[in-house]
């Protein structure tokens, strides 16, 4: 057995930190959630006020545009049944969570990738917490979010983000650090400044990985949907979460379903998207 | 070669069968964790009676509650201490009717639930530097004109009464008493998501020396541990709760719940869990003992049994509880 002496009492200090990160900067996490919440309204605020048949259009078009006539028709269907499960409005309020996560994952994680892939040491520092972010059990963290944020659709967002950002920040490191050496001397050679090496070179060459990075992190963001309910997110998690409440097979079928069908969609999209850079890239 | 490889096969089959079989062994009893302290402690005091007095093996299974509560339908849990039933109705009482489980007594039926405020909201906390904020409020009805002292976060220009966890058949009812009262006008109905994120917002806003209006029960460690104090409403009147709940929420009964299949596995465990009682009060002392000094479980259900032994003695027949007490006093 572990010798009885030795203690390590790490956790009290960070319940205290959070205490006091509380009573001394309130009013910061105050302004960080007025910016996520006008975002996140807005967002659902436009999904809500679009017809139904008119995104079952647009779902149908994209997915027709960027993958085939078969998958756009699969994609109209999927999101009907969504709708035929009476489950329209709360998919549309989880869409508007998991667009507004993705949107500042992206704003977040890409610069970090940008600067991680730029230096060892970054990298060195920023992976154990990259590990912790994504395997870190989620109310360990979500209890101080709440603390901090209190409950609502704001720290659903923040739950999502800190799963969704690990792999955005990844794959534009791996993307970036991937690009051939000769190509980047080459560019050095005709006297391209830093600025223009990443933005002219590195970046568009990094693309079809990040593109990869910005599918993942969509991903990822659906796959939190339910633990963001448990925290007053509302939106489909928060149907998932009352049938496993009331242990209703049924509705926790349908509701489970809609999440599928929506990371489906989502997934081929982006892809889809993803795919055509690729191929204006060759 | 071949016999040699067909024989370890047969071992080590064998030893899968045995590894698999070993929980089904018939003297251990099975009881529910589902994650709360007070089910945690009546487990304490159930596990320790049974294991001392009647010589049964006794483990506990833990998981959530919908979870536990499959579990104990479907036979790998036998023992269900503290059933809220109100709280998975449906499942409860198909349970009931088919014959899976057998309510075998009330555990206690004097819980309280309805919506809480801090007490510094209406009495204001000198210490703190709080000023009262609200200090005529006593009753749900009242909340109308408080709507601005808790505003919606999320929704500007209304206020937030946070209610019940999902799926819960309280929700409704919570719910019901929003619409029932009226407040609907100025309040949202905020769904907490889970009943953590309910404790961690009802804590965090005292911390924070915040006002919150919202949906709690005793006995809880949050209302044990924090100073929170219960909005009345009119004694119950069937007529007012049929128009909207717009009356006190009658107790729900916290029963003690097994699986069929106990009667025949371990009768003597069944005659003494038919008369296992205690209230909410004797309940809330456990737990603020366990708050207080720091404890564990374990050890507040020991202090229970030691202190209150008048009180289960009466469970069990004579010869037990004198093994109970001689392992007691070791």
């Amino acid at each position: 057995m572990f010798p009885e002496q030795i203690t390590l009492e790490l956790g009290k200090y960070v319940n205290d930190f959070i205490y006091w990160l509380n009573n001394n900067y309130g009013m910061v996490f105050d302004v960080i959630c007025n910016g996520v919440r006008w975002l996140l309204l807005n967002i659902e605020w436009m999904l809500l006020l679009m017809p139904w048949w008119f995104l079952i259009a647009l779902v149908f078009i994209l997915g027709w545009r960027l993958k085939s006539l078969l998958s756009g028709v699969v994609f109209a269907v999927m999101l009907f049944i969504i709708g035929a499960f009476g489950l329209w409005e709360p998919t549309m309020s989880t869409l508007a969570i998991v667009l507004t996560a993705v949107f500042f994952s992206l704003l977040i994680g890409i610069p970090l990738g940008i600067y991680m892939s730029s230096r060892d040491s970054v990298a060195l520092v920023l992976k154990p917490i990259l590990d912790a972010m994504q395997t870190l059990p989620s109310f360990v963290y979500l209890i101080p979010a709440v603390i901090l944020f209190n409950m609502g659709k704001v720290p659903g967002v923040f739950a999502t983000m800190i799963y969704a950002l690990p792999p955005i920040i990844r794959l534009t490191n791996l993307g970036l650090r991937r690009v051939s050496q000769e190509m980047v001397e080459a560019a050095q050679s005709f006297g391209s400044s830093s600025w223009q090496l990443l933005f002219r070179i590195k970046l568009p060459q990094a693309l079809p990985t990040i593109m990869t990075g910005v599918n993942q992190t969509t991903m990822m963001a659906l796959a939190m949907v339910v633990i963001a309910a448990m925290i007053g997110a509302g939106g489909i998690g928060h149907v998932v979460v009352t049938s496993i409440n009331r242990i209703d097979i049924a509705g926790g079928t349908e509701s489970g379903l809609a999440v599928v069908f929506l990371a489906i969609i989502i997934d081929r999209l982006t892809q889809g998207l993803g795919d055509r850079f690729n191929a204006n890239l060759s | 070669m071949f016999n040699k490889k067909i024989l370890i096969v047969l071992i080590v089959a064998a030893m899968l069968m045995t590894v698999s079989c070993a929980p089904m062994g018939g003297d251990e009893l099975v009881l529910a964790d589902a994650g709360w302290d007070s089910i945690q402690i009546h487990n304490g005091i159930a596990s320790f009676i049974i294991e001392n007095g009647y010589g049964y093996e006794t483990r506990v299974l833990s998981g959530s509650t919908a979870m536990t509560f499959t579990s104990l339908r479907e036979g790998s849990i036998d023992i269900y201490m503290e059933t809220w039933q109100g709280n998975l109705k449906d499942s409860y009482d198909e349970g009931i009717e088919s014959g899976d489980i057998l309510e075998l007594s009330v555990n206690y039926d004097d819980s309280r639930q309805g919506y809480y405020v801090p007490t510094f909201v209406i009495e204001g906390d000198p210490e703190r530097g709080i000023e009262p904020m609200a200090p005529d409020l006593r009753r749900v009805d009242q909340l109308h004109d408080y709507w601005e002292l808790f505003e919606d976060p999320e929704d500007p220009g209304r206020g937030r009464i946070v209610g019940s966890p999902p799926g819960w058949e309280v929700d409704l009812i919570m719910k019901g008493k929003v619409e029932g009262y009226g407040l609907e006008e100025h309040y949202n109905y905020f769904s907490p998501g889970s009943d953590t994120a309910l404790a961690t917002a009802l804590v965090g806003a005292y911390e924070k020396g915040e006002p919150i209006v919202a949906y709690h029960w005793e006995p809880s460690w949050v209302m044990g541990m924090y100073d929170f104090t219960f909005l009345e409403e009119d004694g119950f009147d069937q007529g007012k709760w049929a128009d909207g709940y717009t009356c006190i929420t009658p107790a729900m009964p916290v029963t003690v719940v097994v699986n069929a299949e106990l009667p025949e596995k371990a009768p003597d465990v069944v005659a003494f869990l038919e008369n296992y009682q205690t209230s909410t009060a004797l309940t809330n002392y456990a737990l603020s003992y366990m708050h207080e000094h720091d404890a564990g479980t374990d050890e507040a259900a020991l202090w229970f049994l030691r202190e209150y032994e008048e009180l289960w003695s009466e469970w069990v027949p004579e010869e037990i509880a004198g093994k109970v007490r001689e392992a007691l006093a070791q």
